[in-house]
């Protein structure tokens, strides 16, 4: 794979990651540990675990998520994430977008595929 | 084993520690305390914790020069551009005024009254150069001066007739004064295209203001 066509690829995971997360979050509270494995049972997700936490501390700062501390089963207490009103209001508008956008690439795509 | 396990990870969580030295020291402890909790946790949940398992833990986790670059936020070039400079601009009066004054200011104060259009034309900031340029050649004295070639002209070359009404000339010859029309209703014709191309370029810079 050509170097430019790499480049797009992490920035297109990078633009929807958030939206990946926020999603994750959308029915459940879930703490740090727990979001990334679910981000990286999805292959290609995720390609170093450890550049979630800048992205949940931004999502926390623009009001997209909050957080809580809870008491852990084991170990020290986690903090738990959550989706805020404005949070899911923009994971709606994405939501919109990405059906849109998806569905004009496939159109492309796709069709070309099969021939 | 687990002292090595310790030293791995202790060595990068220093590193990150590092990387992170110009944020403020809250995100600094909370991003550092997360990763910590994280690596905490994975560790725990290893089969077999000998030295590879730890280096594959942290090499999942990630560069934390990487982690650094996420926190500071996209790369210069996603930023927005910056917002477009706001023209300064006068109250919009004087723009019409410019343009009055282009056109009958030379009616109402001979020859000054142009040329204050011709000053409110240049200090407006509404129109390009070549705009300003055009208004200002097109044509010098607005309306003043195909009138003022009429009444001229009716006493030298003998060629009357009211203002709007046909040009009767007693002197020269015929093609001579059909020149002579043309030339004056061109002179009428120019200034008020030229000013009615003035005001519909500034309706379409002033339209977002």
């Amino acid at each position: 794979m050509v170097a430019t066509q790499d480049a797009l690829l992490a920035q297109m995971r990078r633009g929807t990651l958030q939206y990946c997360v926020l999603s994750l979050l959308a029915d459940e509270e879930r703490y740090g540990f727990d979001l990334v494995r679910g981000l990286a049972e999805l292959d290609g997700m995720v390609t170093s675990e450890g550049t979630i936490y800048p992205l949940l501390s931004r999502l926390r700062r623009d009001g997209l998520v909050e957080s809580n501390w809870q008491e852990s089963p084991s170990g020290p207490p986690r903090r738990y994430y959550r989706l805020t009103n404005a949070g899911r209001a923009a994971l709606d508008a994405f939501r919109l977008e990405w059906r849109r956008f998806r569905d004009a690439v496939d159109h492309f795509v796709e069709r070309t595929d099969e021939r | 084993m687990s002292t090595r396990a310790d030293a791995l990870i202790n060595e990068y969580l220093d590193r990150l520690e590092e990387e992170l030295a110009d944020f403020p020291s809250t995100r600094r402890r909370e991003l550092v305390q997360e990763i910590s909790a994280h690596i905490a946790e994975a560790r725990a949940s290893l089969e077999n914790e000998d030295e590879a398992s730890i280096r594959n833990l942290l090499d999942r986790m990630g560069d934390p020069a990487d982690i650094a670059a996420e926190a500071a936020g996209p790369p210069a070039a996603e930023a927005p551009p910056p917002p477009p400079q706001q023209a300064k601009t006068r109250g919009s009066g004087w723009d019409v005024a410019a343009l009055v004054m282009l056109l009958v200011g030379g009616l109402i104060l001979p020859v000054v009254g142009w040329f204050v259009g011709v000053v409110l034309l240049w200090t407006s900031e509404t129109w390009s150069t070549g705009e300003k340029l055009l208004g200002t050649l097109l044509v010098p004295g607005g309306l003043a001066l195909p009138l003022f070639l009429l009444t001229v002209g009716t006493s030298a070359n003998s060629c009357g007739g009211e203002v709007g009404g046909p040009l009767t000339c007693t002197g020269g010859n015929g093609a001579g004064s059909a020149a002579v029309t043309v030339l004056v209703i061109a002179l009428f014709v120019v200034p008020i295209a030229v000013v009615a191309y003035l005001a519909r370029r500034r309706s379409q810079v002033a339209a977002p203001a």
